[in-house]
């Protein structure tokens, strides 16, 4: 990352609405975050979600709308946008009933959550009042950590941790629907890894590991993002001998 | 006793019934017993037992003329026992009994007229009848046998000997006292496992001895595939095994090939050799079928020169082919929402094995790593093991907004593969996006012959709904609902699309949705269209937005599953799921014995899937090995749309049954089944005899086992003639003469006057 110029970047972050316009035919294939609007602090990495998108685009072959939507939980809208970033500096406040209905129901029907504590906390703030939500949406699915051989820290680079800007916790928690991950979560405050300041600088130091820890937030991003978009491909039967001798 | 009778008897000719004769029988037994006990105290033991011997003489002779005692003379005589001579009708029958020799029907003959020369001297005691079982029973003489050749398809002993014992209950009472079964005793029915169980159970209880007579010899050269063991059907893309017994007698030390075809392709060959001069061999083909269906399948060897039998060389079989899981190959051209809502439906489906290959970064695309092998989980993309070697394993192969004209994305080299793969029966799904239907580079000059469209504009972005066309309606890739005003109704509530390909369709495609406000040459451009491209099928649906089905649907609250049920339709259409065909044609058996009729069953159904009552059905019987239709036969459906036609019988081999219907001037499809007419049945496939059988069969009745010819005429066991029958009768009354009456009278004074005297009275 350290070899991207700013001026670069920001040439290409003012291009990416335009990228292959001439050859797609409407945004509803391309990823397009959407950012979940609460009554806390729920604007915090937005910066860091059009990073994450521009990342995508560079190194994948995935289509994406960098600019992040922010939806309300609440809104219909919300189901044109397969994944939905929910993330938080301090308290979560409560949902309204409405909203945590539109949740579960965004969720069982094939929607992603990924929530993420802007704050790093851990059993209080974001932390407590996200698990206190979850529970109220999911209650059958309570959040549990993934472990390592799950196919997102393998759907697009190799993983074996789930840094952010932060490393509170090694490892993501999920919820996890008929074998899917509907909601993935981070308290390493994912995001503020990837947010970057109008000067195109990287807004937060990273904490304990430096660049090479933004690198492999980054890489968890995409890896996400990826699963999101691909679920399980990468534990086809197809795949699964090349990536065991990589594991080698 | 007169001359005309031979036989007497004592019998009773008083003419009051039987209880009134008991009743005046006690009454005179009373009277003794009484006088005996009123001599109780007579001291005198001398005239004691004269007074009561005087009563009992007259208690005696009151009884004698109660019952009138008198001779009946009577004219009786032996009757004469039947001997049955069981003759085999059956083909095996017609087999010489050595090359070049006689029939062993022609050797039954002879044997038939020597045996009745020999009953000839025991006429008086037996009655012989010749029969023929094939498998009924039917009067015969030793001229019929040798006129009319044995045609029987089965050999059935026991139900023969079964029937010629029934008779004894039928019109004549003549008892059974043996019978002359006459066979090569090539049983194909109950007895054909040998004579145990049951079968031996039913034999003793016959209650007759079976003397059995051998035709034919054990030294028959030939080569016979007596059995094939296979399921009645196999998994397409799976292994199965044919197991074939194959015996050959006389064939010691030779070398022959066994050839397994189907409809003409050799599938399988292997050789055998036997090691006994009568040996079985069994031979075992491993296969897998490429398509479902059925198919005719025939196992066949050479023919020698000198073999008994030429046509149980070969036999057929029909197999049914069907799929376990739909194998679906999914071509990503990146990954998107729509790729991500269709692999989750079809990973979830049990009945769909999913393969699937995503371009997650093109040659363009930089993930920004030292090492690409170890840090990126990316696979080459191995498009010559999916589109040259196991291309045909697929069912159905969909590119989903796949087109790249980069050399290692590329696919222009292999789609003269995937043209032929659809031609020859695959199915194929294209669904639109950026790199589809024109808007990607690649053009798919080959492939695009498949397909139901072609491209015609660029993309139109404005958001949609699509229309059911009038096919549409009727159409069941699109009824996400039964009955076509509720699937009309269930497409108009789903969410509008955001922008489609605008495409044209070719002619000969079906369109099914199409753009309510797009226009190509004056016609609303196809959003879903199929057709049939040779035997295999093409869908386009040039949206890459169908996940809004799945999910935005949802987003006001309803629990519809129309995204699943659409997509669950186009994947049965495309592998031509019986369900969703509107002619259905059934070989009725599908494996045809030689001689009997071949049949098919046509069920139609109309577009909407109702029943096509009244249809016009025609079928075409089509020879595999001819190449051409042999016989054509036409039916009118009945109100359930079904209809049976019947051909008459074929000559052997494999069959196709071509089934087309109408309904007025509509067409209501095509379907076809296939159907093995066999060379030879199972009567036919064994020429050898079998003596232990034979042998057996007597052991269990009581008879003896003989071969034919006979040098000398044998000893046959056989029940005597027991029964007597009754001609006339005439009876000669005992009781009326003068003196028994003075005797009564005599005993009665007697006792009176002595009873007078010794002052009783």
């Amino acid at each position: 990352m350290s070899s991207l110029s700013r001026r670069c970047l920001l040439g290409a972050l003012g291009a990416l609405p335009f990228a292959r316009q001439a050859l797609a035919f409407g945004d509803s294939a391309r990823f397009i975050p959407a950012v979940a609007q609460h009554k806390g602090k729920w604007d915090a990495r937005l910066s860091g979600l059009r990073r994450l998108a521009w990342e995508l685009q560079r190194r994948t072959s995935v289509e994406v709308v960098a600019d992040a939507r922010p939806l309300r939980l609440s809104s219909p809208k919300l189901f044109e946008h397969p994944f939905l970033y929910l993330g938080g500096d301090g308290e979560l406040p409560p949902l309204e009933v409405e909203e945590a209905e539109t949740l579960r129901r965004y969720l069982t029907f094939g929607g992603f959550l990924l929530a993420d504590a802007n704050d790093g906390s851990d059993g209080s703030g974001f932390d407590a009042s996200f698990r206190r939500e979850m529970a109220r949406v999911l209650p059958q699915a309570p959040l549990s950590p993934l472990p390592a051989t799950h196919v997102v820290f393998k759907s697009f680079f190799m993983l074996d941790a789930a840094p952010g800007r932060l490393l509170q916790k090694p490892y993501l928690e999920a919820c996890s629907l008929n074998k899917r991950a509907a909601v993935m979560y981070s308290q390493n405050d994912l995001a503020g890894a990837w947010s970057r300041d109008d000067g195109g600088d990287y807004e937060l130091e990273v904490s304990p590991g430096g660049d090479g820890q933004r690198e492999m937030a980054y890489r968890l991003g995409i890896n996400i993002c990826m699963y999101a978009l691909c679920l399980d491909y990468k534990d086809d039967a197809v795949h699964l001998p090349l990536i065991m001798q990589k594991r080698r | 006793m007169s001359p005309s009778y031979n036989a007497w008897k004592l019998v009773s000719l008083s003419p009051l019934p039987s209880w009134l004769l008991a009743l005046l029988l006690l009454g005179a037994l009373l009277g003794v017993l009484l006088a005996a006990m009123g001599l109780f105290r007579e001291p005198s033991r001398r005239r004691r037992i004269l007074l009561w011997a005087l009563r009992a003489g007259a208690g005696l002779c009151a009884a004698f003329f109660l019952l009138e005692p008198g001779i009946r003379n009577l004219q009786v005589a032996r009757v004469k026992n039947r001997v049955a001579v069981l003759v085999d009708r059956s083909a095996s029958m017609g087999f010489p009994v050595e090359p070049q020799g006689q029939s062993r029907s022609a050797q039954v003959a002879d044997a038939v007229e020597q045996l009745l020369r020999q009953f000839e001297g025991m006429k008086d005691r037996f009655t012989v009848e010749v029969f023929g079982f094939d498998p009924e029973l039917s009067p015969l003489t030793a001229q019929l046998i040798r006129e009319q050749p044995p045609r029987a398809a089965r050999t059935d002993l026991l139900s023969a000997l079964r029937a010629i014992k029934a008779g004894e209950q039928g019109a004549t009472s003549r008892k059974l006292s043996g019978v002359l079964l006459l066979s090569d005793g090539a049983d194909n029915a109950e007895l054909a496992s040998g004579v145990a169980g049951r079968a031996k159970s039913a034999l003793s209880d016959l209650e007759v001895p079976v003397s059995t007579f051998l035709a034919g010899k054990e030294n028959l050269r030939d080569l016979a595939i007596e059995n094939v063991k296979v399921d009645d059907f196999a998994f397409v893309r799976n292994s199965i095994a044919v197991e074939v017994e194959v015996r050959g007698r006389l064939f010691k030390g030779r070398q022959v090939g066994v050839v397994l075809r189907r409809e003409g392709q050799v599938v399988a060959s292997k050789g055998i050799s036997f090691h006994s001069p009568d040996d079985l061999q069994t031979v075992s083909f491993s296969f897998t079928p490429d398509q479902t269906g059925r198919f005719v399948y025939t196992v066949a060897m050479p023919v020698f020169p000198d073999e008994a039998v030429a046509e149980n060389n070969s036999r057929s079989f029909a197999l049914k082919v069907i799929r376990d899981r739909v194998r679906v190959l999914l071509v990503v051209g990146r990954p998107s929402w729509d790729e991500r809502f269709l692999r989750g439906l079809l990973r979830q489906d049990p009945n769909v094995d999913l393969i699937s290959f995503y371009i997650l970064r093109t040659m363009s695309d930089d993930p920004m790593v030292v090492n690409q092998d170890r840090e990126l989980s990316l696979i080459p993309f191995p498009m010559d093991e999916i589109f040259e070697t196991k291309l045909h394993t697929f069912d159905v192969v969909v590119f989903q907004n796949f087109g790249y004209t980069d050399p290692q994305l590329s696919i222009e080299r292999y789609e003269r593969n995937l043209d032929r793969y659809v031609h020859g029966g695959g199915a194929f799904a294209m669904i639109g996006g950026d790199h589809a239907f024109g808007e990607g580079r690649a053009r798919f000059a080959v492939l695009g012959n498949a397909m139901p469209v072609e491209p015609a504009a660029a993309a139109d972005l404005a958001d949609f709904r699509p229309r059911l066309t009038p096919e549409g309606l009727r159409h069941p890739v699109t009824a996400l609902a039964s009955g076509s005003i509720s699937t009309d109704a269930a497409w108009s509530t789903l969410p509008q699309l955001p922008g489609a390909n605008i495409t044209r369709a070719k002619p000969g495609a079906t369109v099914l949705l199409e753009h309510p406000f797009a226009v190509v040459e004056g016609k609303n451009a196809p959003v879903l269209a199929l057709w049939d491209y040779g035997r295999g099928r093409a869908l386009a649906l040039a949206v890459d937005s169908s996940w809004y089905w799945a999910f935005t649907s949802h987003a006001e609250g309803s629990q519809s599953r129309r995204y699943d049920r659409f997509w669950g339709n186009a994947l049965r259409w495309l592998v031509r799921d019986p369900d969703l065909t509107t002619l259905r044609v059934t070989a009725d058996p599908a494996s045809v014995e030689p001689g009997k009729p071949v049949a098919a069953m046509v069920a139609a159904r109309l577009p909407d899937y109702q029943p096509a009552a009244q249809a016009e059905v025609k079928v075409d019987l089509y020879s595999v090995a001819a190449g051409k239709v042999v016989a054509t036969q036409s039916a009118t459906a009945g109100m359930d749309g079904v209809a049976r036609v019947e051909f008459p019988p074929p000559e052997p081999g494999a069959y196709r049954l071509l089934g087309t219907a109408r309904k007025g001037e509509r067409s209501l499809g095509e379907g076809e089944d296939a159907v093995a007419v066999r060379a030879v049945g199972p009567e036919l496939a064994d020429a050898s005899v079998r003596p232990d059988l034979l042998s057996q069969v007597a052991k269990a009745t009581g008879g003896e086992a003989f071969r034919l010819p006979l040098s000398s005429m044998p000893e046959l066991p056989l029940l005597d003639p027991p029964l007597v029958e009754v001609g006339r009768s005439k009876d000669q009354p005992l009781w009326d003469r003068w003196y028994y009456l003075l005797l009564l009278v005599g005993l009665l004074g007697a006792e009176w006057v002595l009873r007078r005297r010794f002052g009783y009275i």
